[in-house]
Order: structure tokens, then sequence, then C-alpha cells
């Protein structure tokens, strides 16, 4: 028995430092962001990046909270992410709904057409998508990129849910039917509650990825007054100057809310991927 | 069978409801930030230089005499980024939401490209009524005129710079007095001074071999052996440009020599321009060649040691004027904006640029009170009187930049001889010259 464990142990020892270098350098970046969020300018320039800030410089900080009205960006941000990851949800369970479980003639094709669609680089949209917010009128408004957000997630949304769904028990569902439960109760009555694990997760994907695009929310939210916080992390970077500490502080401000979002759903998070379809 | 037709019809009707009723109270404010113009009150003004640099300080004193001039007209000002602008100008200036009036780019590839798509007003009437044609010096206006190809240094008046900028030789005075070198004033010296640092064991040079400051090194030395005709010859397509000529020969063969005798750091060929600026602001190099736009950090960042600047030994540099204000051509206040930029050619707004570490392009050099600020701007004057500003070396071709870089990281890194890298730079050169009819 000892002699088994002496054997065993050198691996567990191993793991566990493959598992401190990985995190290591996972923090890494944070670490150093953090630093220099904290750095007056000329502490930054004489000391090098890796330098220990001597005091508390929340100038930064502010500085930037003031100059691009950082309050009006998260509200922003919140409410586009908040929007795109409902909709898309919504969206994506009532099209799984006809193509996981409906069995919709020509699925696999439908599917496949999601899919690619999932693929196209975003710079490929862009100027479709410029002539056609500009003809309706929506060009440099948020309900453009909700639209436009909605629909990229959901098509995701659909591809997955589709195949989650395509796997439901089916004996729920006859036994519903026969109790005579109509599709629209059977969806929202049996579906949605089973499959809400799924849904969470999905959810707060969207909701993550939404927040942290950039390029399209650039091109459609031209006045300042509509920005999300990406797009105002990038009035920082200028034609050839950085301020490295103010890019800092900036990107502190801008990673706090979705890991903030993250530490509170991220029960959920992990029940919805281990969860099976039934036990 | 399940009925398609329903669901669709479903989802389609859901996800719109939703989506409406949770932007209703958000389109209202986006309305009214663009649609305020329409009483002709609003003077709307976008431009990505930070609030404190020189640009931005003197630009905020401008809109508030704009408004102090011309009762009842708000400016609705809105800072943006750099890279925004950069890549949706095209997109904004076609729409509805184009501002009144902006910063944008100088150069073909920038303000040319939006000239020649009609995007911009014409300004040749208001810069020769207002005077701004006298102002600026001829090769400041090489990138206020664009022609029909959309190729600057001829044509009409498409924007109007308001400060200059140029490369020079930022120095550490400590260590130069340290090593007992004086500053010089001629190449040899220039290059005297170089290996006093490298057999002290000092590299001299400060350098960033993955951006620009690379190039515009190289640029330098192939200057040193040009005249005006090969700089119009390379930059504004006036004659043809020999990649193997004595000009960039000599360039190739030099920047390559100073990395052999350890002017330039090997190591540099990965730097960038930040990098750069922080060993030197840091006190680790004696020597930055870089451009005017270092000058506000330099003064506000170094705390070791006394700092100065000189001209690069040479009748040429790279350099010329700053970013253009443009009037968009769907500008709703046409004349406001033409106003505005009167305003900031005053000697009061260029004097308050020049104090604040810019470079004026129409200030009064007497009312500069600093006397580092000076020497940077009566630096600039001389340039600009010697007819010394020979633009920026990755202008001539789209993408040309990247190709830069990547020739001169070679040979940093000694990887190709320096006949090679002509060769390599020489090809996109020819090729961008076919495309535009030359």
């Amino acid at each position: 028995m000892n002699a088994d464990r002496t054997f065993r142990q050198p691996g567990r020892w191993a793991v566990l430092a493959a598992l401190v270098v990985l995190a290591v350098v996972m923090l890494f970046p944070f670490v150093i962001v953090t630093l220099n969020a904290f750095k007056s300018p000329a502490e930054y320039s004489s000391g090098g990046p890796l330098s220990l800030p001597h005091g508390l410089y929340l100038d930064g900080i502010v500085a930037f909270w003031d100059r691009v009205d950082f309050g009006l960006k998260l509200w922003n941000s919140l409410l586009i992410s908040g929007v795109v990851a409902v909709a898309a949800v919504v969206l994506s369970v009532l099209n799984a709904y006809a193509l996981g479980i409906g069995r919709v003639r020509g699925r696999l094709w439908i599917l496949v057409l999601f899919l690619v669609a999932n693929t196209l680089p975003q710079e490929a949209l862009v100027y479709p998508l410029y002539y056609l917010s500009k003809e309706v009128g929506l060009y440099d408004s948020k309900l453009a990129v909700i639209l436009i957000f909605t629909v990229i997630q959901a098509a995701f949304g659909t591809y997955l849910l589709s195949s989650v769904l395509g796997q439901f028990p089916r004996g729920i569902l006859e036994a519903a039917e026969i109790d005579g439960a109509s599709r629209r109760r059977m969806l929202w009555g049996i579906v949605v509650p089973i499959s809400r694990p799924t849904l969470s997760v999905l959810l707060i994907f969207f909701f993550i990825w939404t927040w942290n695009e950039f390029f399209l929310p650039m091109v459609f939210l031209i006045s300042n007054d509509n920005q999300t916080v990406p797009v105002a992390l990038g009035v920082l970077q200028g034609e050839k100057m950085m301020d490295a500490t103010m890019s800092s502080a900036s990107a502190l401000l801008g990673i706090i809310p979705a890991v903030a979002f993250f530490l509170i759903f991220q029960r959920t998070l992990t029940r919805g991927i281990t969860v099976g379809a039934i036990k | 069978m399940f009925r398609v037709g329903r669901s669709a019809a479903v989802a389609a009707l859901a996800a719109a409801a939703l989506a409406l009723s949770a932007c209703g109270g958000s389109s209202d404010d986006s309305n009214s930030g663009s649609g305020g113009s329409a009483e002709g009150k609003t003077l709307t003004l976008w431009h990505y230089e930070t609030g404190n640099s020189a640009m931005g300080t003197a630009w905020a004193q401008a809109m508030k005499e704009f408004e102090a001039s011309h009762p009842g007209v708000k400016v609705k000002f809105e800072e943006k980024g750099f890279e925004q602008i950069q890549k949706t100008a095209s997109m904004v200036l076609n729409s509805d939401e184009a501002p009144d009036i902006m910063e944008y780019n100088k150069g073909n590839a920038t303000a040319g490209q939006l000239s020649k798509q009609g995007l911009l007003t014409d300004l040749t009437e208001q810069a020769t009524k207002r005077g701004w044609d006298k102002l600026l010096s001829p090769s400041l206006q090489t990138t206020a005129k664009y022609d029909e190809r959309g190729i600057m240094g001829s044509g009409k008046w498409f924007g109007v710079p308001n400060y200059g900028e140029y490369v020079m030789v930022y120095y550490n005075k400590d260590m130069f007095d340290k090593a007992g070198v004086k500053v010089p004033t001629t190449f040899d010296e220039f290059t005297a001074a170089l290996d006093a640092f490298a057999k002290k064991g000092t590299t001299p040079i400060a350098m960033a071999g993955a951006e620009y400051p690379a190039q515009q090194l190289f640029y330098l030395l192939a200057l040193n052996k040009a005249n005006r005709a090969w700089i119009d010859s390379f930059e504004l397509y006036k004659g043809k440009v020999d990649f193997h000529g004595p000009e960039f020969t000599y360039a190739a063969q030099t920047f390559s020599d100073w990395v052999k005798k350890g002017y330039i750091s090997k190591d540099s060929a990965g730097m960038k321009a930040e990098d750069m600026g922080v060993a030197f602001i840091g006190g680790k190099f004696p020597i930055m060649v870089s451009g005017s736009w270092w000058f506000g950090r330099m003064a506000e960042e170094i705390k070791g040691f006394k700092w100065g600047s000189f001209l690069w030994p040479g009748q040429f540099a790279p350099g010329s004027s700053g970013n253009l204000w443009v009037v968009p051509e769907k500008s709703k206040n046409k004349d406001l904006a033409y106003d505005f930029i009167d305003i900031t050619m005053k000697k009061e707004i260029q004097n308050l640029l020049g104090n604040s570490g810019g470079v004026p392009v129409a200030a009064d050099p007497t009312a500069i009170t600093d006397a580092q600020n000076k020497e940077l701007i009566e630096n600039f004057n001389k340039l600009s009187t010697q007819d010394g500003l020979a633009f920026y070396p990755d202008w001539p071709a789209p993408g040309y930049y990247d190709v830069l870089v990547a020739g001169i990281q070679e040979l940093i890194n000694g990887s190709k001889k320096p006949e090679e890298v002509l060769d390599e730079i020489a090809q996109p050169y020819n090729d961008n010259l076919a495309d535009i009819g030359n």
C-alpha cells in the first residue's frame, strides 16, 4: 500500500505543476493589465510594463471613465447584449423545435445552411448590411446591431439546439400528445423546461459573445451615444501613439463586467454543461 | 407532420416584438444625436486627438472661440478612435450620419481616396478667399490637394492641415556629456558620434524594426543622397525611380553596415515603436530617430535626464503636414465648417498649438515661450524653408508600409543581402505604378 502511494505521487505532482503553470500563463496578461492600470504614464515609461507601481494611481481609470462617458457605454453594451441574448435564445428555440423535434423535410440542408452562414467572416457581411441598414433607416442605431447579432447568434443556437432536441425523448412528447397537449403547449410546457440548462448556457454565451463584439458595432454605431464598451476602448489607440497605462485602465474596466457576469452565472454554466437529457 | 409555416411566423413575430419593445427608448436618443443639425444650429465635429495633446488643446480652444463668434450655434464634438475613422469613413460619409467637419488622414489611400469618390467638399475657393494658401508653405500644401485620380500634390484643395510633423533626432544630453560627444551638425560628425558610443559598448540608436521607425531611418539615409526631383519621382510619380540607383543602394548598404557595427541592435527587428520610445524615455539609449509626435510625451515623461532634439544632418527629412480638416460633401453646415477651419488657422490658436508642444503651421515664433517647444518649431520652420519635407516612405503604394517593414527586418537580421532587399521592395512599388497607369 505504501509502495502504491509513492508510485502514484510523482504523477499527481506533475499534473498539479502543469495546472499551476497553465493558471499562471492564463492569469499573466490580467496581472500585467492590472499592474499598469494603476501606474502613472511617467512610471510606465521609466520602469517599463513589468515594474511594480509605486502607489495607487487612479487618474487613468477616472480620466478614461470621463473621457468616453463609460457609464453610458456600459448601459449600451448591457442593453444590446441582453436583448440579443434573450431574443437569440427564443429564436433558436423556435427554430430548433421545428427542425429538431418537428422533423421538417430537408432539415439537414437547412442546418448545413445555418452552419455555413455561421462560418462567414463578418467582414464579408459588412457592406450588404451597411446598405440594407441605410435603406431602412437603421444605420447608426442600436436596433441595427441588435437585429444583426440576434440573427448571427441564433444561427449558431439553432444549429446546436436542433441536434440537442433531435435526441429529445420521444416518449415524453407522445405521452403529452395523447393527453391532448397542443404543439405550443408541448414547446413551452415540456421542451423548454426540460432543456432549460442548455438554454441558460446559450443565453450566457450569447451575452458574452455579443458583449465582446468589436467589428460590426464599430461600423454600425457611429455616434458616441450609441457605442458599446469595446468600441469605446478603441478610442485610446491613436495613429502612432498609444497610452499604455490608460489602455490598461480601460481594458480593466472593459473586462470587469464580463467577468462579473460569468462569476454570477458560472454555477448555471457548469450545471448546463454536465446535465444530460434525461435521468 | 409538423407545420413549419406557423412556427416560423411566430418566431419572426416574437423576435421582432422583443427587439422593438426593448429598444424603443434607445432609438429616440440616437435620433436626437444627429438630427439636431437640421436647423443649422449645431456644428457636428469629429476628431481623434487626445484631449491633452497639443492639437486637442488648441482645437478645444478653437471650439470655444467658434461658439463665441457664432452666437446660437453649438459645437457638438465627438472624440473618435483612429481605427474607427480609418475603417468606416467612406461608409459614414456616404450616409446621412456624416459630421459637418472632421479630422482625416492625409494621403492618397485616405483623403485622396475619399476625394475621388466624391465624398469630400472642394475647398479651393475657400482656401484662396480666406488666404489659407498663403499661410501654408508649398510642401505642406502637397497633402491638402488631390487630383481627379486621388493623388496628392496637385489639383483641388480637399483638406486643410493645422499642424506639421517631421522626423528628427532626439538625444539624451546626459549620455552625450558623459561620453564626451557633442551634438553633431554634419553627417560625418553624426557617424563619429555613433561610433564613439558603439566603441564604449553602448548601442547608440533606439530602433523598432517591426514598425515605422526602421523604414524612416532607411529613408533618411536614402535622402542624404537624394534631391527634390528624386523625392517627387518616388512620392508623386513625377519620374522613374531606380531602386538600384545611388539613393536606395546607399541606404540599404549603410543600414546594414550600421547593424554590423553595432549602431543598431540586432534584437530591434521585433521591437515596436512603443518599445523603442519607452527604452529611450527609460534612458537606455542616447539617440532615437523619430517623429515630432513623440515630443509631447518626451516633455511629460522624461524625468531622470536632460534631453533635446536636433535636425537630422542632411537637407531632407521625412515629414509633411499633419492630418487634415475635411468637410464631407454631405455636411449640412458647410459655411460653419469653413468658419471653424478659419479659426483654427488664426494666430492665437496656432500659437496655443505651439505652446502645447505641437508643430503649428502658421504661428508667430516669438509667441512661443517654452525653450524646447521653440527649438522644435524653429527646426520645423528651418526644414520647411529649405524645402526639406520629404513625406514618408510608405506613402507611394497601398500596403507599402508592410513591404518596407518586412524588407528592413531582413536587413536587421542579416537574412538577406541589401541588393536582394531592394529588389523585394521595388516590386510592389512598380506594380502600383502600373495599376494607376503611370
